[in-house]
């Protein structure tokens, strides 16, 4: 495993991408980044521009005109970059899978590298999916 | 000491590695300390340069439209003048008559070239939020840089030097009132020169996406990253040279430990400064140096003619 | 001004353009009008009595597509919404985006999820739907079935 994604692993920067949530998941997001669970020891820290991004936490529905728009703002995010889909709704569309205007989950125009299932997710859950993928980067 | 060629100097010891290095660890002492005052755990040691060496493995992407070669160059000016700024107050502190008359001033230049080349990069980015940012920055170094250099000049008066070592040879200024009223300001205009809270309003994170830096990824944002750090662990320094009698070294190890210690005083003051302070508004921030800092300023160099 | 003068005026100005109006609570009132009634009317509510526009609701009925504009007293204490009817097979009715502003965004999203045609307004394009959406096929009629496009 290359040196490049061991250095990405122990300092990432957390951009968060809402595509239209409810929102509830972007508070757990925010519980998340609290001084209460304190990321900042496993390294990570919020960034407020995608070209410093190197974790992507999608959020939301994305609909067929924000997933258009999403796959704009991963473009910009220089690589390399991993991406996590927070909540039932962009792991798999959730209560939105037979609307109108949804096209298949964000995986679909986003690749995604690990999923936290949830309505919302515990900020426990998110934290562990963020190890579990670091772990992963490193190990493999 | 002068067995070095200057070069080897600015670059290694006590240039750009050694400002490197001393400001990650500094940066690390400020991240624990903001943890701390948070009640968290805090980064493991080493935190600041896995942050520097990660950057340096990530793509660089440059705006298009954009001024390329201003984009990709200005953040190696802050660089320079971090380094070289360190360089010539290092050199002041180990050997004796290695300074010339008005390194102040070249130093006071020096120290002003990361902002400059904030607002460069800023602007060669091609995007409005950096443009945002850019132009608070201008505002705010046209600010803090007034009051700064008359708090400056009010040692320069009791001292009549314009050389650093001749300041370093005179009593410490922050022991008479005039020097306490400069160094308090001085500390407060280095907290706008560090663009830290409370007048962090170019890089306001909630506001402007990361504000100047916008645009910047990969190496270019790391030597941004790089220069920061350098300067919370230069402009401490300086303030010590300036104000505080510098730290001696060759005269026995107490008055070096005191320097050292009075340098992590004014880095760990900064820290708790940026850490209970809200921001300010660019315009609150340019009415507060140009009007009472300046005034204080003044009073300073005022006392110093009368006296004290 | 109270509460009785605005509806007495209102009574009075729109006289027998007016098919129905009636409150349902008296915080709450509907007047209906013809479709071709409603800038006019609309000029009365917003410019002369000095309502502050809403929202608008377009519903999709099995009798007519119906368009409501809700406009709020708030001096007054109350809503009053105008209704108009049009026809399942050609909703068209002037757009009253050039008097108020404010209705301009939620004609688009009419527009675009139930196929009323508002004529005059000034800037009709996709709102929440995609650019690319396909012509023709409206989300929010009772009769639209999603696998019948891409």
């Amino acid at each position: 495993m290359s040196f490049a994604v061991r250095a990405l692993t122990r300092s990432l920067n957390v951009f968060h991408l809402g595509g239209s949530a409810c929102n509830n998941c972007d508070i757990e997001i925010l519980d998340a980044l609290t001084p209460r669970y304190d990321v900042e020891r496993f390294g990570l820290t919020l960034v407020g521009s995608v070209r410093h991004a190197d974790l992507i936490l999608l959020s939301g529905v994305f609909n067929t005109k924000a997933a258009i728009r999403a796959r704009r703002i991963y473009e910009q995010a220089p690589k390399p970059v991993v991406v996590v889909a927070i909540g039932a709704c962009a792991c798999t569309g959730d209560i939105f899978r037979k609307s109108y205007n949804w096209d298949g989950p964000v995986d679909r125009y986003i690749p995604v590298d690990a999923y936290v299932a949830g309505c919302p997710p515990k900020p426990e859950a998110m934290l562990e999916a963020v190890v579990t993928l670091v772990k992963k980067l490193r190990g493999a | 000491m002068e067995m070095l060629p200057l070069t080897l100097q600015v670059l290694v010891f006590p240039g750009l590695l050694f400002a490197a290095a001393a400001g990650l660890v500094t940066s690390w002492v400020d991240r624990m300390v903001t943890a701390r005052v948070q009640m968290r755990v805090g980064p493991p040691f080493l935190q600041p340069f896995y942050d520097v060496v990660k950057l340096m493995i990530k793509e660089t992407c440059v705006p298009a439209g954009g001024a390329r070669a201003l984009f990709l160059a200005a953040p190696l000016a802050g660089l320079a003048g971090a380094a070289l700024a360190s360089t010539i107050i290092w050199r002041a502190f180990l050997a004796r008559g290695s300074g010339f008359s008005g390194d102040v001033i070249v130093l006071l230049y020096l120290l002003t070239l990361p902002a400059l080349a904030v607002i460069l990069g800023s602007f060669a980015s091609r995007n409005p939020l950096a443009s945002l940012g850019g132009s608070r920055e201008m505002k705010l170094l046209l600010a803090y840089e007034l009051p700064f250099v008359l708090a400056v000049l009010a040692v320069v008066a009791r001292t009549g030097a314009l050389r650093l070592e001749e300041i370093l040879a005179a009593p410490a200024a922050a022991t008479r009132p005039s020097g306490i009223i400069a160094l308090v300001v001085a500390v407060l205009c280095m907290q706008a020169k560090l663009t830290l809270v409370p007048f962090d309003a170019p890089e306001a994170e909630t506001e402007l996406s990361g504000g100047a830096y916008i645009e910047y990824s990969g190496p270019p944002l790391a030597v941004f990253k790089l220069t920061r750090a350098m300067m919370l662990f230069t402009m401490p320094v300086f303030l010590v040279a300036v104000f505080g009698g510098g730290i001696r070294l060759g005269d026995g190890v107490l008055p070096a430990v005191a320097g050292v210690l009075k340098v992590v005083g004014l880095v760990v003051a900064t820290i708790l400064i940026r850490n209970t302070a809200p921001r300010v508004r660019i315009d609150q921030a340019v009415r507060f140096f140009w009007g009472p800092a300046t005034l204080a300023a003044l009073v300073a160099t005022g006392l110093v003619f009368v006296g004290l | 001004m109270t509460r009785d003068d605005i509806l007495a005026r209102i009574k009075a100005e729109l006289g027998d353009r007016v098919v129905d109006f009636h409150a349902k609570s008296d915080r709450r009132y509907y007047v209906e009008v013809g479709p071709d009634d409603v800038p006019g009317a609309t000029r009365l509510i917003f410019e002369e009595l000095g309502a502050r526009f809403q929202i608008a609701t377009g519903i999709d009925t099995p009798r007519a597509i119906e368009i409501l504009y809700h406009w709020a007293f708030d001096r007054f204490g109350f809503v009053l919404t105008l209704r108009t009817k049009l026809d399942r097979e050609k909703p068209e009715v002037d757009s009253v985006a050039g008097i108020c502003t404010g209705t301009e965004w939620i004609e688009r999203e009419m527009w675009e999820l139930l196929g009323v045609k508002f004529r005059g307004h000034p800037d009709m394009r996709h709102l929440l739907l995609r650019d690319d959406w396909p012509a023709g096929k409206f989300p929010l009629r009772r009769d639209y079935v999603r696998a019948d496009h891409a």
